[in-house]
């Protein structure tokens, strides 16, 4: 006596691969990928695109990379880490890296950048410069972000204090 | 139990048209603040080779935008400050750059916009970019903009920059 499953057609090859065993299963599967992917992407890992020459030879211009978000959830930002911070949102960001830390005095000085007055050793800079800039004082919140291009007009590259809540996360790689 | 399913994906539909439908009708002051900050952005874009009546039309149109006693404030490092108040001087602004640039291309992303309590005003803030002929890249800046109840339409007040980095 023939069983019911033996009753019903086998689903074809390319249907099993694309929809497997169980479609409701693979439904399931889909969906947990879809929200897990949009979660990460939006909470975790944000993908950016460099553009602009300011953080050269770092990162050249339209390479892909990420965003950690996370990166700061335990500990705040450290001096040397390259950082996005966002602007009225994270649709476009700044890329710069962290030299001052919050309560330090920041200066220029013959194209060094001096923290609490000693000059800070910076191995990725690869162009020196002549910029010179008053010292400042930064805020319990606040960061000092620069660029890595220093063969940059001091006036024409963007760079500042940024406050804490405006520091997205870690760039990846 | 697939009929339950399907009244329910039928319901789902039918409550997210009516939703959709009642927003279209009858937007509240958000959709209405942000309609308005896109008509702002093609206003102040100029598209090449603009005839000069299209250009005065886009010019008025971009003051209309704008309450008889607005300010604007705009700071762009490397260039100089801009500080317009009023309508007419909005206008005068718009037209100077029409005759400055042969092509410009304004656009606003991450609008946020806060109500105030009385919901007669608002604040928004925003990213614009402008695509500059010559430019390789656009000029990015973090606006304010304010934004006033005008006899039931929603007129812009205020402009200025935000410092993203100081």
């Amino acid at each position: 006596m023939p069983t019911e499953v033996q009753d019903q057609p086998k689903p074809g090859l390319v249907r099993r691969a694309l929809i497997g065993r169980s479609p409701r299963l693979t439904l399931l599967r889909v969906v947990i990928w879809i929200v897990a992917i949009f979660a990460l992407r939006t909470y975790a890992l944000l993908p950016i695109r460099v553009e602009g020459v300011s953080m050269l030879p770092t990162y050249k211009e339209n390479r892909i990379n990420f965003v950690n978000c996370l990166a700061y959830a335990f500990h705040p930002p450290q001096r040397g880490d390259v950082v996005a911070i966002r602007y009225a949102g994270r649709s476009i960001m700044l890329c710069k890296r962290i030299v001052g830390l919050p309560d330090e005095v920041v200066a220029f000085h013959n194209g060094h950048i001096e923290i609490n007055g000693k000059v800070l050793d910076e191995p990725y800079v690869k162009t020196r410069c002549n910029w010179e800039h008053p010292p400042k004082r930064l805020g319990t919140n606040e960061y000092y972000v620069v660029g890595d291009n220093r063969s940059m007009e001091f006036e024409a590259h963007t760079q500042g204090i940024a406050d804490r809540d405006r520091i997205v996360g870690r760039i990846l790689l | 139990m697939k009929d339950g399913f399907v009244r329910l994906a039928l319901l789902l539909a039918l409550a997210s048209g009516v939703f959709w439908c009642w927003h279209y009708l009858f937007p509240g002051p958000e959709l209405l603040i942000r309609k308005q900050l896109a008509q702002l952005a093609l206003a102040a874009s100029i598209s090449p080779n603009e005839a000069p009546l299209a250009r005065l039309a886009k010019a008025q149109r971009l003051a209309e935008l704008f309450a008889r006693d607005a300010q604007v404030n705009v700071e762009v490092p490397g260039r100089a400050d801009q500080t317009f108040s009023g309508r007419e001087e909005v206008q005068q602004a718009a037209l100077g750059a029409r005759a400055l640039l042969s092509t410009l291309q304004v656009t606003f992303v991450d609008v946020n916009v806060t109500l105030a309590a009385n919901k007669h005003s608002a604040i928004t803030h925003l990213t614009a970019t402008a695509d500059m002929p010559g430019e390789r890249l656009p000029e990015v800046e973090e606006l304010e903009i304010g934004f006033t109840n005008v006899d039931n339409a929603w007129l812009i007040n205020k402009v200025q920059t935000v410092k993203t980095l100081r």
